[in-house]
């Protein structure tokens, strides 16, 4: 039996009818039509999934949309403000931290989620901090590189 | 100054911006209005012949519009390079997951639920895991009407199946005389190995949209690495002509030879001329693990001999592969016959290569096709000798390894080689020689080439030029995440002088591109880039032969670059490329497009010969805990000669890439069967390495340009994985003394090694 609820994602509120067994995933896919949001595996093993709710990076394929009523939910759509890149986005672009693309989303949600918390990380933080996102393409270098990088370009070390 | 004003530059690929922001259109993406989803039945046995399909209790559940069968369908067989199988089952099952049903429903729930209600009666019939068992006379065959087999156009070359058994291929290679070799050897070595199957780890699944419309039209969007090969196999299924069939590759979430061939884009047809309406299938992760296809298995005996000097004298390398239940495996098969024996002089070679069938998941191609097997074994074997001559492994190499003018498997002789420059600079970089940093610490290093595609592997390229004086380029090759657009643009870009920025490319569209092979074996650089370089040089000639009557100057002596036509001595005078190409049209009522196509450097000619060999060195440093067994890499240093790297950033990138796939195939990765059966269908059991597990990876970059190359480029994305393994393994010996023989490394593997060294061998060195 569908129910109604509201998902407020990227500062919109939409009004969805969900199965309760529906996750998160599938609603901001299928039914808000925001793709950039990425399945690889729908057991939280991959990563490709992650968006940020409440300020916390979450496996949208692990968390059901009844559960995400009413909360503040960012995706990958919602990161670029105003038509201007978030410095994590110019440093995965500029670093090469993006070869096939697939697991970028929820790679860089991941990494917005860590520098909200811990804006200078060292490496070893960053390693650890996106160990849950798994990358087929890169061995992962350029992808921490782009992040430290963006941290940098974020809160630049005292002088 | 730089040498070029495009190539060579670290520019951010094209698509860049568009992946950042979640705004491209994968395989998984694409919608259709009214489009229906679809589902696959799978055998749950690994041989059984089906007896019968009831259908009729799950075409009854609501919302479901379509259930077919193998019955349902044209009796054509297919396959990606024999064709030995059907779309669907018709009347038996070879693996666990081979598909004996399709289902098209008004959502996904009611799609599975129907599969669930489809009944198959089977009898199962014996079945055969082992290849080694599977190899030998008298036991259950796999395929009984082998010898009715044949191949596919485009990708079958070299097949030699052995009918009665389930030998689907066996090649022979042979350069000087390998028993005379051995005769005039000091010493001889011969050990066996093996490898494990890995799954390729896309992390997009396979997707697939069909459409076909009233009038027999069909439109398939998916995320191949292949879209003509796509539509060959379509064409073939379904008995259509290929001008009947347009498929139009998506953005590609990687694919690293695992979404060359077809999964589901025959079942989206098939319930869409059903239907009538679009078909959407998205494989599951588990159906990725189970019902797909891995890197082949392989046992690989090696035979070596050498003289007390260090000298290689003679090599036989003999290669069984498991293609599993179908052949796929046919071209890791034959590539290996190139490959081999590594990149060193060896005067008396044989290498046998032979694929068998069993009732498992399927082999294929994986980035390297079947070198890095060969590698694994001749690398670590490598070491062995090296160790009972007393010689160090680097110098050892560095004796053997191969020089420009020395002769390939083929005997045709070798140029831009750069295998010893990468040797020594992965040697340098890794700190070869210096003492070691502690106990139970070592380095090993190990030598890799691949050849690139051998004869009949063809790309085509269109470059048209707009009325601005940008261009497009039109190109069937598809980006699967390597960045080939990107590549492709900028070799554009330097041949007319415009920026990057002025050049967009239309890819992999079979209806609107030229014919491409395909991106695989590390292809793309040397044959699309080429046949965009001929393009691009076709349309600056038609630019520059209309310049020089409106410039009234010699066409030999104009130039491009900076977007303008000029002289080159006197570059006042000149005029904007756009003036040129409006002039062309308006006035000559000519629009400029340039047209190109590229096959093999040289090769076409001479049957099997492989110019253009790629080159490279990796090495480790790894500490070993004795207790656990546990290795850690704790450097990884790859360097590898791109000819000319186009674009150093996504150079080093397809070597991070590579090495950290390698690294996780060394130590972690395994599809584990238990007979037919994967038991380990998640990324939680099927484990990838992440970045806190992924040593620091070190890039370097060779050039030793090829002549025949655009702009002497080589290519490369194989390569970076080929020796990354034996690399680990010879590090491991340096540090513990104990080899490994079978991939992948487990701790396992490691204590039980050292528990039988500690018995029998000599004292662990630390």
């Amino acid at each position: 039996m569908k129910q109604l609820i509201s998902l407020k994602v990227n500062g919109t509120t939409h009004e969805v009818a969900v199965e309760p067994y529906w996750t998160l995933l599938n609603v901001i896919r299928d039914h808000l039509g925001l793709t950039g949001t990425k399945r690889g595996c729908d057991s939280g093993d991959c990563g490709a999934c992650t968006v940020i709710m409440n300020g916390k990076p979450v496996n949208s394929c692990l968390v059901l949309a009844v559960d995400a009523r009413d909360r503040d939910i960012l995706t990958i759509e919602g990161l670029a403000q105003d038509g201007k890149l978030h410095p994590l986005q110019e440093a995965f672009i500029e670093k090469g931290g993006i070869q096939c693309g697939y697991c970028t989303p929820g790679m860089i949600m991941m990494a917005k989620a860590l520098l909200d918390e811990n804006p200078r990380p060292t490496e070893a933080q960053v390693r650890q901090a996106i160990a849950g996102n798994l990358c087929r393409c890169t061995g992962y270098v350029k992808i921490v590189e782009a992040i430290l990088a963006a941290s940098e370009a974020m809160t630049p070390a005292k002088p | 100054m730089a040498k070029y004003s495009v190539i060579g530059h670290r520019l951010p690929r094209i698509d860049a911006v568009q992946k950042a922001t979640g705004k491209v259109t994968f395989g998984v993406d694409v919608r259709l209005p009214a489009m229906l989803y679809g589902k696959l039945l799978r055998s749950p046995y690994p041989h059984a012949r089906i007896v019968h399909i009831e259908t009729s209790r799950a075409a009854a559940i609501p919302g479901v519009k379509a259930v077919i069968t193998g019955q349902d369908i044209p009796e054509n067989r297919v396959g990606y390079a024999v064709k030995d199988e059907y779309c669907l089952a018709r009347d038996e099952v070879r693996c666990i997951g081979d598909p004996v049903a399709a289902v098209a429903a008004e959502d996904e729930e009611a799609a599975e639920r129907a599969v669930e209600a489809i009944e198959v009666d089977y009898e199962e019939l014996p079945a055969i895991f082992d290849a080694e068992e599977a190899a030998k006379p008298g036991v259950p065959l796999v395929h009984p009407d082998l010898s009715s087999y044949t191949t596919t156009s485009l990708m079958g070359r070299r097949f030699s199946p052995q009918p009665g058994t389930n030998i689907c291929n066996r090649q022979q290679r042979r350069l000087g005389d390998v028993e005379r070799g051995f005769r005039e050897s000091d010493l001889v070595f011969e050990d066996t190995f093996r490898t494990q199957m890995v799954h390729h780890g896309y992390i997009e699944p396979h997707a697939a949209m069909a459409f076909v419309d009233p009038s027999g039209q069909i439109t398939v969007w998916c995320n191949t690495q292949r879209p003509y090969g796509i539509r060959d196999y379509l064409a073939t299924a379904l008995g259509v002509p290929m001008s009947r069939i347009r498929v139009i590759g998506t953005k590609v979430g990687a694919g690293f030879g695992g979404k060359i061939s077809p999964r589901v884009e025959p079942g989206c047809v098939l319930l869409s001329q059903k239907t009538g309406r679009p078909v959407k299938m998205v494989m599951t992760r588990e159906e990725e693990l189970t019902a797909t296809a891995g890197r082949v298995p392989s046992v690989v005996k090696v035979k070596t001999g050498v003289r007390l000097d260090g000298t290689i004298m003679a090599r036989k390398v003999d290669i069984l592969f498991d293609t599993g239940a179908y052949a796929e495996g046919l071209p890791p098969s034959n590539r290996a016959i190139n490959d081999a024996a590594g990149p060193y002089k060896v005067a008396h070679l044989e290498i046998n290569s032979t694929l068998v069938y069993t009732n498992k998941m399927r082999g294929t191609p994986f980035r390297g096709l079947g070198v890095p097997q060969a590698a694994w074994a001749v690398e670590v074997q490598t070491d062995i000798i090296a160790e009972r001559l007393g010689m160090d492994p680097l110098d050892f190499r560095l004796k053997n390894a191969v020089d420009e003018g020395d002769p390939d498997s083929t005997g045709a002789p070798l140029h831009s080689v750069g295998v010893k420059d990468c040797l020594r600079q992965t040697a340098q970089a890794i700190g070869w020689g210096q003492p070691k940093s502690g106990p139970y610490r070592g380095r090993g290093i190990a030598a890799l080439h691949k050849s690139p595609t051998s004869v009949l592997s063809a790309s085509g390229a269109i470059v048209k030029l707009n009325e601005d004086g940008t261009l497009t380029v039109l190109t069937g090759a598809s980006d699967i995440g390597q960045g080939s657009d990107t590549l492709l643009c900028m070799i554009a870009a330097e041949v007319l002088g415009v920026r990057l920025e002025d050049v967009s490319i239309v890819s992999a569209d079979t209806e609107v591109t030229p014919f491409d092979h395909g991106t695989f074996s590390s292809r793309l650089t040397l044959y699309a880039g080429n046949a965009v370089r001929h393009a691009a040089t076709d349309a600056r000639q038609q630019v520059l032969r209309l310049a020089a009557e409106l410039l009234e100057a010699p066409v030999e002596d104009l130039e491009t670059r900076d977007r303008r036509v000029f002289v080159r001595e006197q570059p006042q005078i000149g005029m904007p490329l756009a003036d040129v190409v409006l002039a062309s049209i308006a006035s000559r009522g000519r629009p400029i497009m340039g047209q190109g196509s590229a096959h093999g450097p040289g090769t076409g000619l001479v049957e099997g010969a492989v110019p253009g060999w790629k080159y490279g060195a990796h090495a480790a440093q790894v500490e070993v805990d004795p207790d656990t067994g546990q290795v850690t890499v704790l450097k990884f240093v790859a360097t590898h000669d791109y000819g000319q790297a186009i674009n150093p950033t996504m150079a080093e990138g397809q070597i991070e890439g590579g090495v950290g796939m390698g690294v996780s195939c060394a130590l972690s990765e395994e599809v584990l069967f238990d007979g037919g059966r994967v038991v380990n269908p998640t990324f939680m059991d099927y484990r990838i390495l992440t970045s806190a597990d992924m040593p620091p990876i070190e890039s370097h970059i060779v050039e030793v340009p090829l002549p025949e190359g655009p702009f002497g480029a080589k290519g490369g994305g194989e390569p970076s994985v080929i020796a990354v393994a034996p690399a680990i393994a010879n590090a491991i010996y340096d540090a513990i003394g104990v080899r490994i023989a079978d991939l992948p490394i487990t701790p396992e593997k490691i204590l039980q090694a050292l528990d039988k060294k500690r018995r029998h061998g000599p004292k662990i060195r630390g």
